[in-house]
């Protein structure tokens, strides 16, 4: 499993975090403070550390420097939102850099955007008996594969990635089609109909009411 | 055109005017001096002819009544050849001014023989080819017979002493103009030296370098005003230094302000997030809510707090005169309940001149840092929190002294600034938005007075202020 080690002197916000990338399948770890989280990294593996700038200890760009060197990708995650700061974050060596407040599905997103860059990803979703080979693109149910147009599966993988969780149509028009969303467009149903016949899945993505769809699976 | 060379043309015009002037004047008064004098001596060189003349005329024989026309021409022949070196030139005629006799080289016109009668001499300067000459006309008494006698005298060297005079000055004119040029550059130069020195400093400071001064070279007018500017330039360096200052604070309470109004939104929104999309256990969601609840709470308290703040920088407080010992009364029921801590409230009974309500909310805060910081101090007296009021020289001070866990130095300057924690996850967890001292310095600042702050790390802290006495004040 995948560990990521979470750094925010804000325990609700270092909750959160952890209890949104827990259910999406990372194992994670939060501290508090900044001299704590150097103690850690040089005592546990991480592939993935998301730290906030502002911290007791030591500052986030301290501990940026510390981790530079061990090559572990950082995300800054912090309110800090002008340009300068940014670019800073960046140029010490940052993967990427998040800006509170932050919607969940955008933090699993770019959580998943950097590992993949460091092929730290799972190459393989599996939900129920369906299972996705992310790079390949390809979609087997029960061993049989299944094939899909490029929004259905963009689509899927989205589900995918967020097990259990009720995605909001805008969020899905918007990750998917890349575009803005309009409140009578047909378009999403469409699909989701599609994608349901095509997997077997009348039970499992569920609408949900005034809010958008959700995949159901049993872990 | 620059100032100084306009100032070395200026002076250059008047000098060669005045050169000029004074120059022509001079040879002038010299050349008609002289030739005052040529005149002068040719009137009297030709009064002498005449006599010698009329003298002569004595000799002739007596068988003459009149002075006969041929004696006239051989005694202007003997007058004549009389002269030293080269004979006169001269000319006489008769009574109807027809000529008897010219001696060679006479090239003067009749002009002067109309203007002389017996009683009067004349003269003129005229010109003949490139010589000058004075032309005297005078009567000759002879013989009862008037004859006029006309000389004609050189006097070119009189001219030619002019024309060198002239041509000498010029070239002293033009050597004086030359140095005096080169002297009043170097003056004209030297006396803008504070100009310049002014204009620089302007380009300067206009480039943005508030910190560049002129230098004083003078104490004329010029260097009052190079002093005057400098002043000047302090002021405004002191103004924007202020402004800067100003500035960076807001931007950093901006900062600041925008920080901690973000994390709490984002804890808000992304609980909420979570119990709209997740399907969450019972503990999950109560834990959620709970996170909603306080980090909202979180958010009231900021805002009431910056409310606080806004308010006492705006409003002129009431200012009324208060007993000490109510203020202390409030104080004691308000603590009362914190039985885990030892408040002590000594105080000296007076009147002070402050708006009660606000520094209620001045001691209060500082009672409730003064027990957060003694929460987790290993020092023996920690628990005990001394607030005490007393009268001191220029008023009344209330001091709120703890042994608690005590201030780090480097920390003690900015802590009165808004948002500022020393330590941020404690302060944190006791729901503290680090506006309290930011807002105690607002209140003192309307009570004309400010928090002094003594501290040492470990030991405990004591903060204390000044109010004025009544009718101290305003």
């Amino acid at each position: 499993m995948i560990k990521i080690l979470i750094v925010d002197d804000e325990k609700p916000i270092c909750d959160l975090i952890d209890l949104n990338l827990t259910s999406a399948g990372y194992h994670c770890t939060a501290v508090q403070d900044g001299l704590e989280a150097i103690d850690l990294i040089e005592k546990e593996e991480f592939e993935l550390v998301l730290l906030d700038i502002m911290l007791p200890g030591a500052d986030g760009y301290d501990v940026m420097e510390y981790i530079r060197p061990l090559g572990i990708p950082v995300i800054f995650i912090t309110a800090k939102h002008e340009v300068k700061h940014r670019v800073k974050g960046l140029k010490l060596g940052a993967d990427d850099y998040l800006v509170k407040p932050f919607d969940v599905v955008e933090l699993v997103a770019r959580v998943e955007a950097v590992l993949r860059r460091y092929n730290k990803a799972e190459a393989h979703l599996t939900a129920g008996d369906v299972t996705v080979d992310v790079d390949a693109r390809r979609v087997t149910k029960a061993g049989r594969p299944v094939e899909l147009t490029n929004k259905e599966f963009g689509l899927l993988l989205l589900f995918m990635k967020n097990k259990n969780v009720a995605l909001f149509r805008e969020t899905l028009y918007e990750k998917v089609w890349e575009g803005e969303y309009f409140a009578d467009s047909r378009t999403l149903d469409l699909h989701v109909q599609r994608l349901r016949k095509k997997l077997g899945w009348e039970h499992n993505l569920v609408a949900v009411y005034k809010v958008g769809y959700r995949l159901e699976v049993q872990e | 055109m620059k100032f100084s060379i306009k100032l070395v043309l200026s002076t250059m015009i008047v000098l060669a005017l005045a050169l000029g002037f004074s120059g022509f004047y001079f040879v002038n008064y010299v050349f008609e001096t002289s030739l005052d004098r040529e005149v002068g001596q040719s009137l009297d060189e030709s009064s002498i002819l005449s006599f010698a003349f009329e003298t002569a005329a004595l000799n002739v024989p007596l068988k003459y009544s009149v002075l006969p026309d041929s004696v006239v021409e051989e005694i202007a022949s003997k007058l004549e050849m009389g002269g030293q070196g080269g004979g006169r030139l001269l000319r006489i005629a008769d009574e109807e001014k027809n000529v008897l006799y010219t001696s060679g080289g006479f090239t003067a016109d009749e002009g002067l023989l109309p203007q002389t009668d017996e009683h009067t001499k004349s003269y003129r300067v005229i010109r003949a080819q490139d010589s000058f000459y004075v032309h005297t006309c005078v009567s000759i008494n002879a013989l009862n017979r008037i004859l006029y006698l006309e000389t004609m005298k050189d006097v070119t060297g009189v001219f030619t002493e002019r024309a060198m005079g002239f041509s000498l000055y010029r070239k002293v004119t033009v050597v004086i103009l030359l140095t005096g040029t080169v002297i009043m550059l170097f003056i004209a130069s030297l006396l803008t030296k504070p100009i310049r020195l002014l204009t620089k400093a302007t380009r300067e400071m206009a480039a943005g370098d508030y910190t560049y001064r002129a230098r004083q070279i003078s104490r004329d007018e010029l260097g009052q005003l190079t002093g005057d500017f400098n002043r000047m330039a302090n002021a405004l360096e002191e103004n924007i230094c202020k402004l800067e200052e100003e500035i960076e604070a807001r931007e950093e309470f901006m900062g600041a302000f925008a920080h901690e109004l973000k994390t709490p939104l984002t804890a808000i929104i992304g609980y909420a997030d979570m119990l709209r999309s997740h399907k969450l256990d019972e503990e999950k969601s109560i834990m959620s809510a709970n996170y909603i609840y306080t980090e909202g709470k979180r958010l009231e308290a900021m805002s009431f707090r910056l409310l606080d703040i806004i308010v006492a920088k705006q409003d002129e407080a009431q200012m009324q005169e208060t007993q000490v010992g109510e203020l202390f009364a409030y104080l004691r029921e308000m603590f009362a309940e914190k039985k885990d801590m030892d408040i002590r409230f000594t105080h000296e009974d007076a009147v002070v001149r402050m708006e009660a309500n606000l520094i209620k909310t001045v001691l209060v805060n500082l009672i409730d840092n003064a027990c957060k910081a003694s929460e987790t101090s290993a020092v023996s007296e920690a628990g005990v929190v001394e607030v005490s009021g007393q009268t001191v020289d220029g008023g009344y001070r209330i001091a709120v002294r703890d042994y608690g866990i005590g201030i780090p130095e480097a920390e003690q300057s900015k802590i009165v600034k808004a948002f500022y924690m020393v330590d941020k996850s404690r302060a944190r967890s006791k729901n503290g938005a680090g506006l309290g001292l930011a807002l105690c310095a607002e209140i003192l600042k309307i009570h004309h007075s400010r928090l002094q702050i003594e501290s040492k790390e470990g030991e405990g802290s004591c903060f204390s202020f000044i109010l004025a006495h009544s009718g101290g004040m305003d």
